[in-house]
């Protein structure tokens, strides 16, 4: 039997928004079906229809001939429906058994876990997927890209019909990625419907074989991925031509002296790495996930212990042993996980903005709101933040709002490097362009930039350097033109293997 | 469209806590004060204060520790165990001017936030459980010191500031409303108290931002045993006496005043406005209780059942904006769209 979905004529209004509008479009077995979409597009709202979470004020969902209506998330699981979301639903604590079996632990008599049957029903579907880890492995302990794969493990174990990935390879570096794309080719050829929700235009074209473009809620077009080109798809989801990104960027030309300089640093996963930052400098670090670019960063902004090693800022030693001593030296720090390194969510804008620097705006202990609101006012303004009101509370701003949010406290923090781990991790096109230029604007003000990005355009692009990490080590440093796609994965894979095996 | 506005104008009066509250409050006065005229008199809303003054000390400790996502389960019995000990140095030592004893009472207790400090950000226990252990500790080096007896005292004025009374305001209620305004600008107003809020709500983001959560624990965890040292002074003052057992429970009382006052277990959350209503809120309504001759375990219960309902309550709440938040953020996304 054929299997496939069908939408026909949703329609959604949330409270002064009509999130979707007579949405009609079907999917395919065997195809892989491309979601595009900017942020707020109603990708989301369609995801969490399909999956019981919400439910459409008009329209209906056709699956295999059949009408669905789901209540509850667990109807939808009942019917085949499994979502991939970007925030893993794994329990770290237990094993990869345990979370794939999760809803459904096989049964011996009187209700006893009959534990043998679930492993070795694991691994099998393990060593189908061609993973290297054991079913008893406790999921904590797992890399970020195969605690995803367990993730779909416990959608493919249910036998889903239709399965939906929600910006899956966000926390992925280009390796992983390709292990993602063989198991997604895996399930296309058993015929199964998939539905691909990402930013990252290359990975369309990679993986998906029709692309449905959704803008304001509203169908814009299907298309074959083999009859698109990039810039046409920028241009139909965003509506307006974005030109090409990278080169209509302001850039900085001057570089100065250097401005941090870090001699033979050792922690936790980071082995002996030197470097050398100038200012004005925008320097990308790349690398596959783990292999200890956050962790350098952190050990730098004094998140982790150092070890052994030198830290210089403009040519002075520093001993850093917090962040507040690395804000002091001048050294900021943007964290990889916006909501849970970087904001204090349930806080306002205001608040938000000026933690780094309470005692700036503060006399003997007692905040001066004027200045506190000047400041906070003088980032929304500078940073481009959309809101009606600095007292906005930051849960309610969209993700590349947030990060302006995280790249304005640093304003008037007087610092002289500033570290961005992943900043445009999630954030659509239209606010990742900004970023871009921000980060420009920032280097042109004489600041030393490191820029952690696991997107290869976006780090190739910006940087003016691109220093490659590997297994906790630096493997090569490219400038911007010499620096290729391949040379830069060659780089970052030297001692992939060789990790891999211990 | 009209209607769904109205609808969400009372949503977001809801969802100020403070506002609420107070309208119970009212609405307690003034069922209570229908009921027995005499509920409303001077004299019986000083009996409020005045039975609330030594929950209130607590719970201004409580409070700071709630926001900044801590607890502290040991107060009540810190301030029973400071009571004891300020009325054996008085009684058994050649310390005859309260002042020093106090001062000798106010290291001990100032002892335990740091003990209590030094389980929770040295060896990472869970606060909930470090404070419930020393809160064992302490009742039993308090029944220990009194030998399991009360310990009288007879320094007159150390008594005086029990039970005195200035322009008919008892001298506690008095130190209770200074407190609670020092206290309340502090966690408003200050480096210290946003420090606090933001440690609460997101305690990794606040040390990337380069604020010392370890370091502002103990401050509240501090200030918390040293506030409860003093309301174990005053009750002792006040009672003439010190009971080994005197001050256990007055966490759950303190907990209940903050939770009714908006401030969440979660953390980050609340102020030190609404736990003074939240304090007022069950001290009239027990005294309301009593008033009408309700038997006084049945105010137990009551309790109880107000701690239940502000939680029910707060759930509610949160439910409601995060849907609302929800909306926003889509309505949001639009906009940044356009």
């Amino acid at each position: 039997m054929e299997r496939y979905v069908e939408f026909e004529h949703i329609d959604k209004r949330f409270v002064g928004v009509h999130a979707l509008q007579d949405i009609s479009f079907r999917a395919n077995g065997g195809e892989v079906l491309a979601l595009l979409g900017e942020n707020g597009a109603g990708k989301s709202t369609l995801l969490k229809i399909m999956s019981g979470a919400q439910y459409p004020d008009s329209g209906k969902t056709v699956l295999n001939g059949k009408e669905i209506v789901f209540h509850t998330t667990q109807d939808a699981i009942n019917a085949g429906v499994s979502i991939i979301y970007q925030e893993r639903q794994l329990i770290r604590d237990l094993t990869v058994t345990e979370n794939v079996f999760m809803d459904f632990l096989p049964r011996k008599r009187f209700g006893i876990v009959d534990f043998a049957k679930a492993h070795a029903e694991t691994q099998k579907i393990i060593d189908e997927f061609g993973i290297p880890i054991r079913s008893a492995d406790l999921v904590g302990a797992l890399s970020v890209a195969h605690q995803q794969m367990v993730e779909i493990m416990k959608a493919y174990r249910r036998n889903s019909q239709v399965i939906a990935f929600d910006e899956p390879t966000a926390s992925l570096a280009d390796a992983e990625i390709e292990v993602l794309f063989g198991v997604i080719e895996r399930l296309r050829s058993e015929g199964k419907v998939i539905l691909y929700v990402s930013h990252r235009l290359k990975e369309l074209f990679q993986i998906t074989d029709r692309i449905v473009i959704l803008k304001d809620g509203k169908f814009v077009r299907a298309l074959e991925t083999k009859d698109a080109t990039e810039s046409e798809l920028i241009r139909l989801m965003v509506g307006r031509d974005l030109g090409d990104i990278y080169n209509n960027l302001d850039r900085n030309a001057e570089k100065g002296e250097v401005v941090l300089d870090v001699r033979h640093l050792v922690s936790k996963k980071v082995r002996d790495v030197s470097f050398q930052l100038r200012k004005g400098e925008v320097l990308g670090f790349s690398g596959l996930v783990g292999a200890g670019r956050s962790e350098i960063m952190r050990a730098i902004f004094g998140a982790d212990p150092i070890e052994s090693g030198e830290i210089f800022v403009e040519g002075k030693p520093v001993n850093i042993k917090s962040p507040r001593d690395a804000i002091n030296s001048g050294i900021g720090l943007c964290p990889e996980d916006r909501k849970e390194e970087g904001l204090v969510l349930e806080r306002t804008i205001r608040e938000n903005t000026t933690i780094p620097i309470l005692k700036m705006i503060s006399d003997h202990g007692i905040i001066n709101t004027a200045r506190e609101r000047g400041i906070a006012k003088g980032s929304i303004d500078d940073y481009n933040i959309k809101t009606h009101s600095m007292e906005k509370i930051v849960i309610e701003l969209s993700g590349g709002n947030q990060q302006k949010v995280i790249l304005g406290r640093w304003m008037s923090a007087k610092l002289k490097v500033l570290i961005l781990d992943e900043p445009t991790k999630g954030i659509d096109v239209g606010a990742k362009s900004e970023i871009y230029q921000m980060v420009c604007n920032l280097a042109k003000q004489g600041l030393g930039i490191i820029f952690i990005s696991s997107e290869l355009p976006e780090v190739l692009n910006i940087s003016d350097h691109i220093v490659v990490i590997a297994g906790g080590k630096i493997s090569g440093i490219l400038a911007r033109g010499e620096a290729t796609e391949e040379k830069v994965l060659a780089l970052a894979m030297r001692e992939h293997t060789r990790e891999e095996r211990n | 469209m009209e209607i769904k506005r109205v609808r969400l104008n009372a949503g977001k009066l809801l969802a100020n806590n403070d506002i609420v509250m107070l309208i119970v409050l009212i609405a307690i006065i003034i069922v209570f004060t229908l009921i027995n005229p005499n509920f409303l008199s001077f004299k019986n809303m000083m009996n409020i204060f005045y039975a609330a003054s030594i929950i209130g000390l607590l719970a201004i400790g409580m409070t700071y520790l709630m926001i900044a996502g801590h607890i502290d389960l040991s107060c009540g019995t810190v301030a029973g165990l400071s009571g004891v000990i300020i009325s054996v140095l008085l009684r058994d030592t050649d310390i005859s001017a309260w002042p020093v004893a106090f001062f000798i009472t106010l290291a001990i207790a100032l002892g335990v936030g740091l003990a209590n400090a030094v389980l929770v950000n040295v060896f990472e226990l869970q606060p909930f459980i470090a404070t419930l252990a020393m809160s064992s500790v302490c009742t039993g080096a308090s029944y220990l010191l009194s030998s399991g007896r009360a310990v009288l005292i007879s320094n007159q004025s150390l008594m005086h500031i029990g039970s005195g009374r200035v322009f008919g305001v008892p001298i506690t209620v008095i130190i209770l409303v200074i407190f609670f305004i020092v206290f309340g600008y502090i966690l408003a107003r200050t480096v210290f108290g946003r420090s606090v809020y933001m440690i609460g709500g997101n305690v990794t983001a606040a040390k990337l931002a380069g604020l010392n959560p370890k370091r502002l624990a103990m401050s509240c965890y501090l200030m918390s045993a040293g506030i409860a040292a003093l309301a174990g002074v005053l009750l002792t003052a006040r009672m003439h006496s010190a009971m080994p057992g005197a001050g256990s429970g007055g966490e759950f009382d303190a907990i209940t005043a903050a939770v009714l006052g908006g401030v969440a277990f979660t953390g980050g959350r609340g102020n030190l406005v609404g736990c003074f209503i939240g304090l007022i809120i069950i001290q009239a309504f027990a005294n309301g209780l009593t008033v009408l001759g309700v038997n006084s375990f049945w105010q137990v219960v009551a309790k109880g059942i107000l701690l239940i309902a502000a939680l029910v309550f707060d759930y509610i709440r949160r439910r409601g904006l995060s849907k609302s938040l929800e909306e926003e953020a889509m309505r949001h996304l639009d906009d940044e769209t356009a």
